[in-house]
């Protein structure tokens, strides 16, 4: 692998050869101890992962989800575990209010043999067990109760730095996050008044990553594609 | 190098647990019989071993007891007998003893040895395995129907045997191309090759080692060489350290197995940690013994993979059966008579005569890492230990109607078992996708018709309107109009029971509420309405 480098004098190179000055970024690319982000991202394969900056989440970054009850922050959050899961990671949920529908995640694409669900933790202990699951999990999807204030979200985000982690806050985060996504809805298929079944919706997701090209746009995302 | 296996012989005796019951009492030599695993295994309450005739029925190893009784009527179910079964198997390895000095065991019933030098000073593999048959038969057993096989390799030579046959010494891959891949003995990696299309051993021995290597790592190796007609040839080729031979005086003498096993159960452990500090692992041990009178015995055993404690310490309990099988339960006096030993033991000493690098633990296939698994375990028991054990929970999907019922949250730690089978037919089950949010309880709601009236529904099932309108507090805004719907489901929940019966009727609908079309799960039950689920 590295057999290919050529000892070059450096004192003889002339400042315009091309060839000899690509080989040394090439020696420089290989000897540098920086990590970029996009070294460090775990791929989203599903709908969602076309919003996402470099297709994936970043480990060690925040990924704020909101929207209002029923417009699909769930499940775009399920469907980042399912990411994270699929790559051989283990994920958590913590579920404040004991709603978070197991099925869904199965069927999200979540290995649950892989994933555990913190329930019915208080919000005075919120902070400390999104803490502790930072620490051994690749990725936290963690319902914020109301009330939680912008000190302690801070030091989940330098948590969530420190240990390389994802924490996807799954409703309103006070603090700054690399990426923000939004779901408004969407339309909903194969019901009818009165006929057929649920089948799947067109939904409407809004991102807002900063340090990334993507500013803002908005996708349609299938969410139960992979339901049948 | 010469990476060619070794020629082997190899010696089978099949259901070896039923000849030796039968040994013992002879009237069920016409009956078909099965022999159970020894209580305290894991295995235990299984089929262990089964006659012919029993096979012949479909009562095969593996099944439970009472399915063995169900498909083979008026079969004998016997307990086994571990200690018969290693004593009397020793009288046959020292039958085949008299012909070489290099014998071999791999469990009772089953003995390899090189045949270099044998077969060339009997003249020949025929010649050779005629004299090992004539050793059995006058080994004083009586008729055993042991089988026979020589190939080029100790695993071709076990297959040889399960046909009674002498493979020619440079047909060993021929022999082996055809067996399927499940002979290799490692189900999960003959399920996958199976799937990849690969069913025989001609197939799999037709791969690149170096690709094999790398897409099924170290156990893929070895089950290639295994079918490439090799034998897993230990990297390591100098003689163990001697310094790693692990002696033990006995002292008084041990003329009782369990008190021999009791020192060896240590020495096992012993000799296996100095060899795991080196990283090794063992693959063939010798045991050996000086009783007072000052007899010297010495018998070899040969493990598939390194021995772990356990594996090493039953080894050696079953030589000392053979060798002392005089102990309790004893019922072959006159077996052990012949030439057993005369007095009790006064020394143990295990030999590992052939090491291996220990390959440690193999990791899962599908990224599996075992340490990601341990720091995940680990959070969860924290956490477990902040909050209580069933605050931290994990999805089984499970067979059931609604979305609450498809799932059973599981303490993490505990096993993951479901409680109501996925595949039986669900009649009613809401359809595909699920919400994903199921609320506990229940969020009260108000589901209205055209009208403004509460929309009921019958003992047959019939709704009294169409509904129009859902206000409930689990929808943002309050509740809308509903933009679609369908339903109602109506199951009659638990009719057998007078008391817990209650008749439910379900809705899918779509309402518009704050500006969002949710879909929502609707219930009416007891004259209630209620939001279960939200797909959120």
């Amino acid at each position: 692998m590295f057999g290919t480098v050529i000892p070059v004098a450096l004192a003889a190179l002339p400042r315009r050869d091309d060839a000899a000055r690509e080989h040394l970024d090439n020696v420089a690319r290989r000897a540098r101890p920086v990590v970029f982000a996009h070294e460090r991202t775990i791929p989203v394969d599903t709908g969602i992962g076309d919003l996402l900056p470099w297709r994936g989440v970043q480990r060690g970054t925040v990924v704020a989800v909101d929207g209002p009850r029923g417009a699909g922050a769930t499940t775009v959050a399920l469907q980042l575990a399912a990411a994270v899961t699929a790559a051989g990671e283990w994920a958590a949920a913590v579920d404040p209010d004991t709603s978070l529908g197991g099925l869904a995640a199965a069927e999200t694409g979540v290995d649950v043999e892989r994933f555990a669900v913190v329930r019915g933790v208080a919000p005075a202990r919120w902070v400390e067990v999104v803490g502790a699951l930072l620490d051994g999990v690749a990725l936290v999807v963690a319902g914020v109760p109301a009330g939680v204030r912008a000190g302690e979200a801070r030091r989940l985000v330098g948590r969530t730095r420190e240990r390389g982690a994802v924490l996807v806050a799954l409703g309103p985060w006070p603090v700054e996050a690399a990426v923000r996504l939004r779901a408004g809805g969407g339309r909903w298929r194969g019901l009818g008044r009165g006929e057929g079944l649920l089948t799947g919706r067109a939904l409407d997701v809004s991102v807002v990553a900063h340090g990334a090209a993507v500013r803002s746009r908005e996708l349609h995302v299938e969410p139960y594609a992979r339901a049948g | 190098m010469n990476d060619a296996g070794t020629r082997t012989c190899c010696v089978w005796v099949p259901d070896w647990p039923v000849v030796v019951a039968r040994r013992t009492d002879t009237a069920l030599h016409e009956r078909a019989v099965v022999v159970l695993e020894p209580p305290g295994s894991h295995r235990s309450g299984l089929v262990r071993a089964a006659s012919f005739e029993a096979r012949a029925e479909g009562a095969v190893p593996g099944l439970r007891r009472r399915e063995a009784e169900v498909r083979c009527p008026g079969v004998a179910v016997l307990d086994a007998d571990l200690a018969a079964e290693a004593r009397v198997f020793e009288v046959l390895a020292r039958a085949v003893e008299v012909l070489t000095p290099r014998v071999e065991l791999e469990r009772p019933g089953r003995l390899s040895f090189p045949t270099r030098g044998p077969s060339r000073y009997f003249g020949g593999d025929d010649a050779l395995v005629a004299r090992v048959r004539a050793a059995i038969a006058d080994a004083g057993l009586g008729d055993v129907p042991a089988r026979v096989g020589i190939a080029g390799s100790r695993f071709a030579a076990r297959l040889a045997a399960r046909r009674d046959t002498v493979v020619a010494p440079d047909a060993t891959r021929e022999f082996l191309d055809p067996w399927p891949v499940r002979v290799l003995g490692d189900p999960d990696l003959a399920d996958l090759l199976a799937r990849l299309g690969i069913r025989t051993l001609g197939a799999f021995d037709a791969l690149p080692a170096p690709a094999v290597l790398a897409r099924f790592g170290p156990e893929g190796h070895r089950a290639h060489r295994l079918a490439r007609g090799l034998d897993l040839r230990p990297p390591v080729l100098e003689p163990p350290p001697p310094e790693l031979v692990e002696t033990h005086e006995l002292d008084p003498p041990a003329a009782r197995v369990d008190v021999a096993t009791f020192a060896a159960k240590t020495m096992a452990d012993r000799l296996l940690g100095a060899l795991a500090a080196r990283g090794l692992g063992c693959t063939h041990v010798l045991v050996e013994a000086e009783t007072e009178h000052g007899e010297r015995l010495a018998r070899g055993w040969r493990h598939d993979r390194a021995l772990t404690p356990a594996a090493l310490a039953e080894r050696v309990r079953w030589q000392l059966e053979g060798w002392l099988g005089n102990g309790a339960g004893a019922r072959d006096e006159e077996l052990v008579a012949a030439d057993a030993v005369t007095g009790g033991l006064t020394l143990l000493r295990l030999v590992p005569e052939e090491v291996v690098p220990a390959t440690g633990r193999q990791l899962g296939f599908w990224g599996g890492d075992a340490a990601t698994a341990d720091r995940a375990a680990r959070t969860f028991a924290r956490v477990q230990g902040l909050l209580g054990p069933d605050a931290v929970v994990s999805p089984v999907v499970q067979g059931g109607r609604t979305p609450g019922e498809r799932v059973r949250w599981v303490p993490w730690g505990e096993p993951r078992a479901a409680t109501a089978d996925v595949a039986a037919p669900w009649p009613g089950a809401i359809p595909s996708p699920a919400p994903a949010r199921v609320l506990e309880p229940p969020v009260p709601a108000e589901v209205l018709d055209d009208d403004g009236t509460p929309v009921r529904v019958s003992a047959r099932g019939d709704a009294s309107g169409e509904p129009a309108m859902v206000r409930s507090g689990a929808l943002p805004g309050g509740g809308g109009p509903v933009v679609a719907w369908t339903g109602p489901w109506v199951h009659d929940v638990r009719w057998w029971d007078g008391r817990a019966r209650r008749r439910e009727a379900r809705w899918q609908v779509v309402v518009r509420a704050d500006g969002v079309d949710v879909a929502c799960l609707v219930a009416l039950g007891r004259g209630r309405a209620t939001v279960e689920a939200v797909y959120d």
